[in-house]
């Protein structure tokens, strides 16, 4: 049907001509997001728009509420729940708003929607600072991730994203603008709480990340002192890295003869407060990096060798030790871990000092050579809970394989921040593409599995998780009716 | 052009992640430099993209998208720089430059496509043998009588359109060079434009017609070695003939060399030095042509076993290309200090004037090319050295426009001063 003449004449005139179309082959582009488990109730957005500021977004959304037209706004367009699921939809593509300010005596930065990731870390870098780099890549949204969760194996020691939310700008899903945290007071975004009730967790609630609570056009992030050495680039196509100074870094490769003994060196290495990323991994990621440019048929070489010796009791940690502020910093970590390790009857081998998962996440989405596909559950929760919530989805993959890829019956890919305070836990399923149904019966069934435990999962069905979680979807609905009374913020 | 299952099995395995948007995240070292696509980095939309080119391509096989305006736009606006194919290959198994090349064709095979000047191009193939119309008797009037190409000789020099007609001292400076290298060469007599642009339109009769006749040319000078200084000839000869003869570029008649290659191995040969100080900062521009693209072609028959084995596939990733020839005989040069440009190697930006896109939308294509030069001034280079008279034409025509100061070469101009 399409949205109004005059709408898009209007359209047309907050963002000029040439940044909105309604062409079909644009809107059918921006059907789909990115990862495998497409959301079957996707359609193709009226149009798609590309504002260039926070007054051009607030113009489009009250437009939208003048023509009751539902509206969704993306950046990487990652996430899966956001792919318009209304006739009419506007979809707001938010990549041209990509203004980039940091303040390196209070270490924090300012981004819109387009700013990348890896944009962010090489500005920093230049600064002898740095920021976290989630796991779905460096070319990801600094500001959507990070208010969806903003996790990164450097989590360990910068914590979760969205537990440090700044100051932000919101557009209101009725289009007006509100300003949050210290930017309610003036143009400073250092601060994330200021008079008033904080909203931010509204932000980080499901129904905000999904685009449903309007949209953020600018957010303030904290960031971290790093070193001033650089982190030098090498290599060419697939095999790239970053060298990372010897003098500041050290990788150790360490195995355990049992889950347990993994575990109490976490913790203790929390209590012990080093280390700038500590975790498993997966042998899916263990064969993708071995296997490196040697694609699909060289992945499941790798994998078959690697079945064969895999032990699933055994746990083996990555961790990167940093010798943040002073070089002698990087030999007191070693030594103290060194004993950790030895007390846990734990295997240490150095491993090459050399990265590229950490720091710019270049190897993200490696994990689909398999076939292009994949689901994830995630957890967050005590690393003791995690595992449990490990063993429910090993026992639903074991329903569902083939197609889809186990993992030897090994846990998932422990991810503790915050030094080990809070573990993620992901577990992250491949198949191709004919078999897509599969995973997504996988991910319902890990589901309903978490919910007879009490386990608490990233993507809930929210009708269904809502009753055990304190009905928080009932509050959600009844917030978004506040702030939605005209329901054009990507409505159910 | 790939077979239909083989373009929806390649399109359909397309995760969206956007990589292809970007450089490798590795070597991006500040927040102006970071994207690798030109269409993406001018018009933002996700159809100006490799990942919307290949949902395009799927959603247009299954009959519920059309050629549109912006999908023409956007197609034909795409330089095939390859960039977002290397890009998705360093964690991916996805042939996304074949199947944007693949649209393109089934674009035209319904009568969408290809651009006017895309269709006035091959009218002057097909009645001069060159690109430009220009008569097909002049296209040796490049030479002097001090050029003397033998009558026999192991390597034959295939001087390219761009060189024979509009940059005449590009293929003086290459004769002059292989003089200098002690190299005898021949050229053919009756050398037709390598049909670069043909193959990248999606017009594959006509580049078939071509490519048959140069081979034969080729093959009845007898000739073992082919050398270009045309980083698009190269591509086509190494790449495009095999693809098109459904055989592999080691199957082929002759060995196509770059000039550079050439002079390269002289080098490390101790046959060949450069004794005169050229002294000059510059930076090196890839072309793409000669860099990600340049990787040899191997035929294969689509044979897959689950799950999503590609068997026997040789999977060109990018990294083979021509890379280090170029900038080892800028560094070899007495005088020349060489710096680079954040987006190097495989990373290049393209300087738009690739894939047919010079042609059709000169606007788009100097704006490409204005983004290199803003580039490469940040070097503080005096100069920009690139390897194709096509990627010196364009960023010539920028630097003259914005007076920016910042001279233009072509390689073989630099390495003949320098000798």
């Amino acid at each position: 049907m399409g949205i109004p003449g005059e709408a898009y004449q209007a359209l047309q005139s907050i963002v000029g001509s040439d940044w909105v179309s309604d062409d079909p082959a644009v809107c059918e582009a921006d059907h789909l997001c990115a990862s495998g488990g497409y959301p079957k109730d996707a359609i193709r957005p009226a149009c798609s728009i590309e504002p260039a500021s926070g007054e051009e977004v607030q113009a489009i959304v009250k437009l939208a509420n003048r023509y009751r037209l539902p509206y969704v706004a993306t950046s990487t367009y990652y996430l899966g729940e956001t792919s318009p699921r209304k006739e009419n939809t506007i979809l707001i593509d938010l990549k041209r708003m990509n203004k980039l300010e940091i303040d390196e005596d209070n270490l924090y930065a300012i981004v819109e929607p387009g700013v990348c990731f890896s944009a962010l870390q090489a500005e920093l870098f230049k600064m002898g600072l740095c920021t976290f780099v989630p796991g779905c890549g460096g070319h990801a949204s600094v500001l959507a991730n990070t208010l969806f969760t903003g996790d990164a194996p450097t989590g360990w020691r910068h914590g979760l994203g969205y537990r440090r939310i700044l100051a932000a700008e919101w557009v209101l899903p009725d289009g007006e603008m509100l300003m949050l945290g210290s930017r309610s007071l003036s143009k400073d975004f250092f601060w994330g709480e200021g008079p008033g009730p904080d909203l931010r967790g509204l932000l980080r609630g499901i129904s905000g990340r999904k685009s449903e609570l309007g949209v953020i056009t600018k957010l303030g992030v904290k960031v971290f002192p790093f070193i001033s050495e650089k982190l030098e680039p090498e290599g060419r196509a697939f095999h790239t890295h970053l060298n990372l100074p010897t003098n500041r870094f050290k990788w150790y490769n360490v195995r355990f003869p049992a889950k347990e003994n993994a575990i109490n060196t976490i913790l203790e290495l929390g209590r012990c407060e080093i280390c700038l990323v500590v975790m498993t991994v997966p042998p899916l990621f263990r064969t993708v990096a071995r296997t490196r440019g040697a694609g699909c048929g060289g992945f499941w070489e790798g994998w078959a060798q690697l079945g064969e010796k895999i032990n699933p009791k055994q746990l083996e940690l990555r961790i990167l030790l940093f010798g943040i502020g002073a070089e002698k910093r990087l030999a007191y970590e070693e030594k103290v871990l060194l004993e950790i390790v030895e007390e846990n009857e734990g295997s240490a081998r150095e491993a090459p000092a050399r990265d590229e998962t950490n720091f710019m996440a270049a190897d993200a989405i490696c994990a689909c050579v398999v076939g292009g596909r994949f689901h994830s559950q995630l957890s967050y929760e005590s690393i003791d809970q995690d595992v449990k919530f490990g063993d429910i989805v090993i026992e639903m993959t074991n329903k569902h394989k083939p197609p889809i890829l186990e993992e030897y019956g090994t846990t998932n890919w422990l991810c503790p921040y915050d030094l080990g305070y809070i573990t993620k836990a992901e577990c992250l399923r491949m198949t191709d593409v004919e078999h897509v149904d599969e995973l997504n019966l996988w991910s319902l069934d890990c589901q309903e599995a978490f919910l007879k435990q009490g386990a608490y999962t990233n993507f809930p069905d929210d009708e269904v998780f809502g009753a055990v979680w304190g009905n928080y979807h009932e509050k959600e609905r009844r917030i978004k009716e506040a702030f939605d009374p005209n329901n054009v913020s990507h409505p159910k | 052009m790939l077979e239909v299952e083989e373009y929806k099995h390649q399109a359909e395995t397309c995760v969206r992640c956007s990589y292809c948007k970007f450089i490798d995240l590795n070597w991006i070292t500040s927040s102006r430099f970071v994207r690798q696509c030109p269409i993406d980095t001018r018009y933002r939309f996700n159809l100006y993209s490799a990942h919307g080119l290949l949902h395009s391509a799927l959603a247009e096989l299954e009959g519920t998208l059309e050629f549109t305006p912006k999908l023409m736009d956007a197609l034909w606006k795409c330089t095939l720089c390859g960039g977002c194919d290397i890009r998705c290959k360093r964690n991916l198994d996805v042939e996304v430059l074949q199947v944007i090349e693949t649209l393109r064709r089934r674009c035209v095979e319904q009568g969408k496509g290809p651009m006017p000047e895309h269709k006035v191009l091959a009218d002057n193939i097909r009645n001069s043998h060159n690109k430009y119309g220009a008569p097909a008797g002049e296209r040796l009037g490049w030479m002097r009588k001090e050029i003397k190409p033998v009558q026999k000789a192991d390597l034959v020099y295939f001087v390219g359109c761009a060189s024979s007609y509009q940059q005449p001292e590009l293929a003086l400076a290459t004769a002059e060079l292989l003089k200098k290298a002690g190299t005898e060469f021949m050229v053919l007599d009756d050398e037709w434009c390598c049909g670069h642009e043909l193959f990248a339109t999606g017009q594959l009769e006509l580049a078939r017609e071509v490519a048959d006749h140069n081979i034969k040319a080729i093959e009845n000078l007898g000739a073992q070695t082919v050398i270009t200084s045309d980083a698009e000839c190269y591509k086509t000869l190494k790449v495009d003939y095999p693809k098109i003869l459904e055989k592999s570029t080691e199957d082929m008649p002759y060995t196509i060399l770059h000039i550079t290659e050439y002079i390269d191995q002289l080098m490390k040969d101790g046959k060949f030095e450069f004794k005169k100080s050229v002294p000059m900062k510059v930076t090196y521009h890839d072309p793409c042509n000669l860099a990600r693209l340049s990787e040899p072609w191997f035929h294969w028959e689509p044979h897959y076993e689950p799950p999503n084995i590609a068997v026997g596939k040789v999977w060109r990733r990018g990294d083979k290309g021509i890379y280090d020839p170029p900038r080892d005989i800028l560094k070899g040069i007495p005088g020349i200090e060489l710096v680079e440009m954040e987006r190097a190697k495989d990373n290049a930006w393209c300087c738009g004037a690739g894939g047919g896109v010079g042609l059709a939308f000169p606007d788009f294509a100097l704006w490409t090319a204005g983004e290199r030069i803003e580039e490469a001034e940040t070097t503080g280079a005096e100069a920009i050295v690139s390897c194709c008279p096509q990627c010196k034409a364009i960023l010539s025509r920028v630097t003259e426009a914005k007076k920016t100061g910042m001279k233009v070469y072509d390689i073989t101009e630099v390495m003949l001063r320098a000798t």
